[in-house]
């Protein structure tokens, strides 16, 4: 019953972190929702909670049509990915601190503690998605999306540059109290300046470009362009999208790593 | 074995760097019971955390040839919102031993019956003690990194703890920091004392803790 020493091969490592990653994920519902079996409906019904009163009071208030496109299905698309890259985003500020007893175990890794809150957020925003869609299909408001791999496309996008923005938000929050501070703020601005309102075929030109150099609003053109399919026109452009989100995550994994010299456990 | 040399820490607050470890070097063998001796704050609990690798040394290197347990103190390696089970459940995951194994040692070495299923936030300090260390020696690891526990438990705990350390377990290693000479006596062979972040080992544990107490 020994515990193994050093020198572990990479199959060996993949294996102990899937375990680790697996405890993890256990323990982060265990503590969020309570043991309860209701805790697990939660994780789904959190997401949908923020969003279904907030696109029904929309929908209500802007009418049915807008630019000539349907305004459930437009903000649908537009609403839950605001929910991961916040949610994904306020779950990471100060993680690490917050987390530090879970360092006592070396096995564990602030990357393994990242990855099982993150799947933790994905899975519960993946679930709001298809459950809200269901509703909103049910009840006549939207349909499938036309082009559904493009959707899919966009849509990991998105769960691709929430990561991304996790990441950096998080290693950064280590280093300095205000990054904290403009979170909130800044979660704000992004409602507005990220493509959630907007196709980039509104904006004058000159806006257009500025905007399409932002990987989200590339993200949302790619998921719009899925739901409308050939009914509007979009500008998503995968290579490029996928360039700077992997330019990104590089950057946040070493603000992560960087992160880990500035803990201090009590 | 485990080779500490050249180890420095630092910590920044209010805009200034302070020093805790400065250039602090130690060798454990294989079996071999090492003392950390040293007043409040000489760096005792923070070298346990640099070896233990729950902080990262602001440089000096720490080579690991055993496998070495988190270091066993009052506090951390735990969620006190969890029940003792839930902690164990995920303790037992995480270095994948079976759940049912694990429990059963740590009910009967930490005596804490029906306290395991309720949440460690209402243990006492030597409930927390038992319970640290014997889920350690449930997942049996070559080194014991010892911050206080020994101390923190009861007589009988005591007695416990020696046994298993020294009767059944004595090729395993143990990295003890404490300030009460009984106990490093009765533990340890060797000790490095620490004084103001500077740390000298001492073959003669005697002369050792006569240093420690000059200090």
């Amino acid at each position: 019953m020994r515990e193994a020493t050093g020198g572990v091969t990479l199959f060996r490592g993949l294996a102990v972190q899937r375990r680790v990653i697996g405890a993890l994920l256990i323990r982060e519902i265990y503590t969020r929702f309570g043991r309860q079996s209701l805790g697990f409906v939660w994780i789904v019904a959190e997401p949908l909670v923020f969003a279904v009163p907030v696109l029904f009071m929309w929908s209500a208030i802007r009418g049915s049509h807008e630019h000539g496109i349907a305004v459930m299905p437009f903000l649908w698309s537009g609403y839950l990915p605001i929910l991961l890259f916040r949610h994904l985003g306020g779950r990471v500020l100060m993680f690490i601190t917050a987390n530090a007893g879970l360092l006592y175990h070396r096995r564990v890794t602030i990357l393994d503690i990242f990855v099982g809150r993150a799947l933790l957020e994905i899975g519960g925003n993946y679930a709001a998605v298809i459950a809200s869609f269901a509703l909103f299909y049910a009840i006549g408001a939207i349909d499938v999306p036309r082009d559904l791999p493009m959707f899919y496309l966009g849509y990991f996008f998105m769960t691709w540059w929430s990561i991304a923005a996790a990441l950096i938000v998080g290693g950064l929050s280590e280093r300095s109290d205000w990054v904290g501070q403009i979170w909130m703020p800044y979660s704000y601005m992004y409602l507005v300046f990220s493509g959630f309102f907007y196709l980039a075929d509104w904006l004058p030109p000159t806006l257009r470009y500025v905007a399409l150099c932002q990987p989200y609003t590339q993200a949302y053109e790619m998921i719009r362009g899925g739901v409308f399919g050939g009914a509007i026109k979009t500008y998503g452009d995968p290579g490029y999208t996928a360039f700077v989100l992997a330019v990104l995550t590089l950057f946040g994994l070493w603000l992560m790593r960087e992160g880990r010299k500035y803990v201090v456990v009590e | 074995m485990i080779r500490v040399s050249g180890l420095c820490k630092e910590y920044r607050a209010e805009g200034k760097t302070h020093r805790v470890l400065s250039n602090v070097s130690l060798t454990v063998n294989r079996g071999e019971k090492v003392a950390v001796l040293g007043r409040n704050g000489a760096g005792k609990s923070t070298l346990m955390r640099l070896i233990g690798g729950v902080e990262v040394p602001t440089s000096g290197r720490i080579e690991r040839e055993m496998s070495i347990s988190w270091p066993l103190g009052l506090q951390g390696g735990f969620q006190g919102s969890l029940t003792g089970n839930d902690n164990m459940r995920f303790i037992a995951r995480i270095y994948n031993k079976p759940f049912d194994y694990i429990r059963a040692y740590v009910d009967d070495f930490a005596e804490l019956g029906r306290y395991l299923s309720e949440p460690l936030k209402t243990y006492s300090m030597g409930m927390r003690a038992r319970f640290a260390f014997a889920l350690s020696l449930a997942i049996d690891f070559d080194c014991y990194l010892v911050d206080e526990v020994i101390a923190a438990g009861d007589q009988r705990f005591q007695r416990r703890s020696h046994e298993e350390l020294f009767e059944r377990r004595a090729d395993r290693s143990m990295i003890l920091a404490s300030h009460i000479s009984d106990i490093v006596k009765a533990y340890c062979s060797r000790a490095l004392v620490l004084h103001r972040g500077r740390g000298k080992v001492f073959d003669d544990l005697q002369l050792a803790i006569d240093i420690y107490n000059e200090l």
